[in-house]
């Protein structure tokens, strides 16, 4: 312990003690509305369901074991848990495909926006929030409006006689799609739009001048540069997107079912809490795993190809 | 061999339209080191973007090699730019940055690196070759910068104010050491600055620019000793402009004795004759000069020289530059009543203003 008195050491000492105090409130924060909830979660997982909700306050598996095993209803025999690997799967698929969705109309957005006089920008980034300001439920509802079987769309369609019967869309992936694609656009459009916004179009210029391509350029400087905001607008889509449940309830309704809904319905209908919980935190893993992507993603330092 | 035919540039359209540049004409040799030099705004920008292909002229003509550029785009003109921001890529490390235009022709990844390691070995930057650009000093990036543009082999090398961002004495040794790699390239430069020290000391010739025009294109030493008008004469170096009368084939200077100088023989009435400060001598009298009486009205001392305030007895001004070596005599004090001499050689008449617009 001879080294600790040693006048570097100590101000290191000083300098972490400090540091430590000024990010105790967002740790107070962290801890009170992040770690416990989830820890709240985590035991309740491993509880046993109370016959009207709630928990039994005993060490059960039953939740975790629900949530990869179901029994078969007729001869009592444990199988695997089809149905919620095809819920995980498509909740996954869809909130990647509401991601990639939102990203090749956001980017074109941002990019539109960005390139405006900066006294026009302000204007169009109005514009892009505006939907922020309306409940999520209206926007849904309203987007129901245009694909119903006698949505704007379909009557569009049948009036110009492009078909004769109106064309399903409700209740499909599709509609899922679209639905999210439509309500998480803004999350994505932003943070690309800072990206561009601080692009500095003299180094496309140089790249054009050092005889690339547009594409080249494109590929070797724009987008690595604009990376973190990529990144940072397809986590934030996809995100509220993987636990999304007013949207796909709306769109898909029991047919097109989400994760969340599933989640939903444990702590509802199903009375099944621990079952809701361990489906929670699977969740929160898968959720994880896209953090730790996405802080690889931004902290790997300049690759061959960004 | 680059010829620059009439060339103009306007931006914006009727009442706001602005010619940035007027009807340029100059050829550029091969191997040269062209500059042009101007006051901020004349225009020198705008040409290297013409040249570079990021601008498209209004009118005239580009022409390379004897074939016409003006159509082919930026990325396939054999013409690099070192940047007047430097502009490089600060996601990639200083070796990617260097060869990113070999591979953007995607040369063989053997001859970019080895070309790379060359251009690095040239700049004297092969020990950060791994560091990101964005963590390098101003004299650093200039160099990066440099070995980038050259990299890719180009017929010309443009350069905008390579040199402005950075300190007096980095700026020198950058200077010199441009120089030697013009030399030892034997490449095409076409540089741009707004300082005339370092266009005198690196150029071969210099083009002077002024409100989108041309004023003068010389050499440093005809640009200095026969500046073809009063701006080239007033931007280039310090000069005494003095206000004469020419009559059969001599000039008068106020309360002087008729001279006869070069070129007065073409003109008649009032012209301007010009003398450097450094020209001027004081204490001394010298065959075949002008004497004029004067007071010394100031002196400035600037290191070697000793800058001499005289004012006439017409009431006009003259600096003279007296050298501060150890033998130059009696000291010169404010308030002295002294003669000065005007070498009738060094008295230069400018041509005709009214002639250019
Ligand atoms: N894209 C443009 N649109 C309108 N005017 C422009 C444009 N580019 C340049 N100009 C104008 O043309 C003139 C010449 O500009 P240029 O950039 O060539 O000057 P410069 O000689 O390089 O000056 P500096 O030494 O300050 O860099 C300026 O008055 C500038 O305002
Ligand atoms: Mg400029």
């Amino acid at each position: 312990m001879a080294e600790t008195s040693t006048p570097e050491t100590r101000v290191w000492r000083d300098e972490l003690r400090r540091r430590w105090a000024l990010a105790s409130p967002a740790m107070i924060v962290i801890t009170l509305f992040s770690i416990l909830p989830l820890m709240v979660m985590v035991v309740y997982s491993f509880l046993a369901p109370g016959l009207y909700g709630n928990v039994i306050w005993e060490f059960s598996l039953r939740g975790w074991a629900g949530v990869f095993t179901e029994r078969d209803l007729f001869d009592d025999t444990l199988g695997i848990a089809w149905a919620h690997v095809t819920i995980l799967g498509r909740s996954v698929a869809l909130a990647l495909a509401t991601t990639a969705l939102t990203l090749v109309f956001g980017l074109p957005t941002a990019w539109f926006i960005a390139t405006r006089h900066p006294s026009t920008r302000a204007f169009w980034l109005f514009l892009i929030t505006i939907p922020f300001w309306t409940n999520l439920l209206v926007r849904t509802i309203a987007i129901q409006e245009v694909i119903r079987a006698d949505g704007t769309i379909n009557r569009i369609l049948l009036s110009m006689g492009v078909i004769d019967a109106p064309f399903a869309m409700m209740f499909t992936n599709g509609a899922v799609l679209l639905g999210m694609s439509y309500v998480f656009l803004p999350l994505m459009v932003l943070p690309v739009y800072a990206a561009i916004e601080k692009f500095d179009f003299r180094l496309a210029e140089a790249a054009y001048d050092l005889h690339a391509s547009r594409l080249y350029c494109l590929r070797r400087v724009i987008l690595p540069l604009m990376k973190p905001g990529i990144v940072a607008g397809s986590i934030l889509v996809f995100i509220p997107a993987l636990g999304a449940y007013v949207t796909p309830r709306l769109m898909g309704g029991g047919r097109a079912m989400m994760w969340g809904n599933l989640i939903d319905l444990q702590f509802g209908q199903g009375r099944n809490w621990p079952l809701g919980a361990a489906l929670s935190v699977v969740l929160t893993l898968v959720v994880a795993g896209a953090l730790v992507w996405y802080v690889r993603a931004t902290a790997a330092k300049g690759g061959r190809d960004g | 061999m680059l010829e620059v035919q009439s060339l103009s540039k306007t931006f914006g359209i009727g009442a706001s339209a602005y010619h940035a540049l007027r009807a340029v004409d100059v050829t550029i040799a091969e191997g040269e080191f062209f500059t042009l030099l101007g006051p901020s705004g004349c225009g020198k920008t705008t040409l290297l973007r013409l040249i570079a292909g990021f601008e498209q002229p209004t009118a005239g003509r580009l022409v390379l090699d004897e074939r016409d550029i003006a159509a082919i785009p930026p990325n396939r003109r054999p013409v690099n730019t070192v940047f007047q921001n430097y502009a490089l890529f600060p996601h990639l490390s200083v070796a990617q940055n260097v060869g990113f235009g070999l591979e953007a022709q995607r040369r063989p990844a053997t001859e970019v690196k080895a070309r790379v390691a060359e251009m690095l070995d040239l700049v004297q930057m092969g020990h950060l070759r791994d560091r990101r650009s964005s963590e390098l000093s101003g004299g650093q990036q200039q160099r990066v910068a440099l070995a980038r543009a050259l990299a890719p082999k180009p017929r010309i090398l443009l350069l905008d104010e390579p040199l402005s961002a950075l300190d007096l004495k980095l700026r020198k040794d950058m200077q010199t050491e441009l120089k030697r790699l013009q030399q030892e390239t034997g490449l095409t430069f076409i540089f741009v600055t707004h300082d005339q020290d370092e266009a005198l000391t690196m150029s071969d010739r210099i083009a002077v620019m002024e409100g989108g025009r041309l004023q003068q294109v010389a050499t440093p030493r005809t640009l200095y000793d026969d500046p073809a008008n009063r701006f080239v004469a007033g931007f280039i170096g310090d000069t005494n402009f003095l206000q004469g009368e020419a009559r059969g084939g001599s000039v008068t200077l106020a309360g002087l004795p008729p001279a006869p100088l070069a070129g007065a023989n073409a003109r008649s009435g009032p012209v301007t004759v010009l003398v450097r400060p450094e020209h001027v001598v004081i204490g001394h009298s010298v065959p075949q000069a002008l004497q004029v009486e004067g007071r010394v009205e100031r002196l400035v001392f600037s290191g070697t020289d000793t800058h001499v305030h005289l004012r006439l007895g017409q009431g006009e001004t003259l600096v003279a530059r007296t050298q501060n070596s150890l033998h130059s005599g009696t000291a010169l004090e404010q308030g002295a009543a002294v003669n000065a001499f005007l070498p009738l050689e060094a008295l230069r008449l400018l041509p005709d203003e009214a002639a250019h617009g």
